[in-house]
C-alpha cells in the first residue's frame, strides 16, 4: 500500500532539516577563527591567530565584541 | 573603494536613523557604529567613546597588516563577528553573532553607508515616526 501523500512530504523535510542540522554541526565544529583584510581591487590577506598582525586584529576585535555586548533576548 | 569623500557632513540624526534600520533588519547584529572620515562616532551617541576607541584600534592594525589602508575587515572569534568597513569617508563596524552570513552583512552596510554618504540621495532613511520602526521611502519618493 503506498504511503500517505503527507507522509512523503513530512519525511522529504525532515530529510532536509536532518542534512542542514548536520550541515551546521560539521560547519560549526571546522570553523576557526580567523582575520581577514579586504583591499581596494579585490584583494584579500588572511592573517592567522599566532602572527603578529593578526594577534593584534584579534585584540581589537575582542574590544569591539565586549562594546558590542551580548545581543538582548527578545 | 570609492575614496571620494561624503557629498556633505553626515548629521548624528541620519547617522541614528540608518543605524536603527540596519538594526532592525540584522537579526544577528549585536551592535554597530558609524564613524566619520576623523574617526569621530555619528552613531550611536550613547557609548560613543568605546566605539571610536575601538575601531581607531583594528582600523589601524588593519591598516599596519600590509602597508595600505583597508577597505574591509572580517574577523571571526568565538565569541563574535567584527565586520568593519570604509567607504566616502565614512566608516561602519558591526559585531554580529557567530557565522552571521558576511556577505548580507556587508552588502548592509556598505549600502548604508553609501546612502548615508549622499550616493543614492533618493533613498535616505527617515527617522521613526510615532514611535514605530525606523523606516525608507520607496524609490522615486522624498
Amino acid at each position: 500500500m503506498a504511503p500517505k501523500p503527507h507522509r512523503v512530504l513530512l519525511d522529504r523535510v525532515s530529510g532536509y532539516a536532518d542534512e542542514a542540522a548536520a550541515y551546521m554541526r560539521r560547519r560549526r565544529a571546522s570553523r576557526r577563527p580567523f582575520a581577514r583584510l579586504y583591499y581596494p581591487g579585490g584583494r584579500a590577506e588572511d592573517h592567522a591567530t599566532d602572527s603578529a598582525v593578526g594577534g593584534e586584529l584579534f585584540v581589537a576585535a575582542g574590544r569591539l565584541i565586549e562594546v558590542a555586548g551580548k545581543r538582548p533576548k527578545s | 573603494m570609492s575614496d571620494a569623500q561624503a557629498s556633505g557632513a553626515v548629521s548624528g540624526e541620519a547617522a541614528e536613523a540608518a543605524l536603527a534600520y540596519l538594526t532592525e533588519m540584522s537579526p544577528d547584529l549585536r551592535g554597530a557604529a558609524i564613524l566619520d572620515s576623523e574617526g569621530a562616532v555619528l552613531a550611536p551617541a550613547d557609548s560613543s567613546g568605546h566605539w571610536a576607541e575601538g575601531a581607531a584600534t583594528l582600523f589601524e592594525a588593519a591598516d599596519r597588516a600590509d602597508g595600505e589602508a583597508v577597505e574591509q575587515v572580517h574577523i571571526g572569534t568565538e565569541q563574535g563577528e567584527v565586520f568593519a568597513l570604509r567607504h566616502a569617508g565614512l566608516a561602519a563596524i558591526a559585531v554580529t553573532e557567530r557565522f552571521a552570513l558576511a556577505s548580507l552583512t556587508l552588502f548592509d552596510l556598505r549600502a548604508l553607508l553609501r546612502e548615508l554618504a549622499g550616493e543614492t540621495p533618493l533613498r535616505t532613511f527617515t527617522g521613526p515616526e510615532d514611535g514605530k520602526s525606523p523606516t525608507r521611502p520607496a524609490d522615486g519618493e522624498g
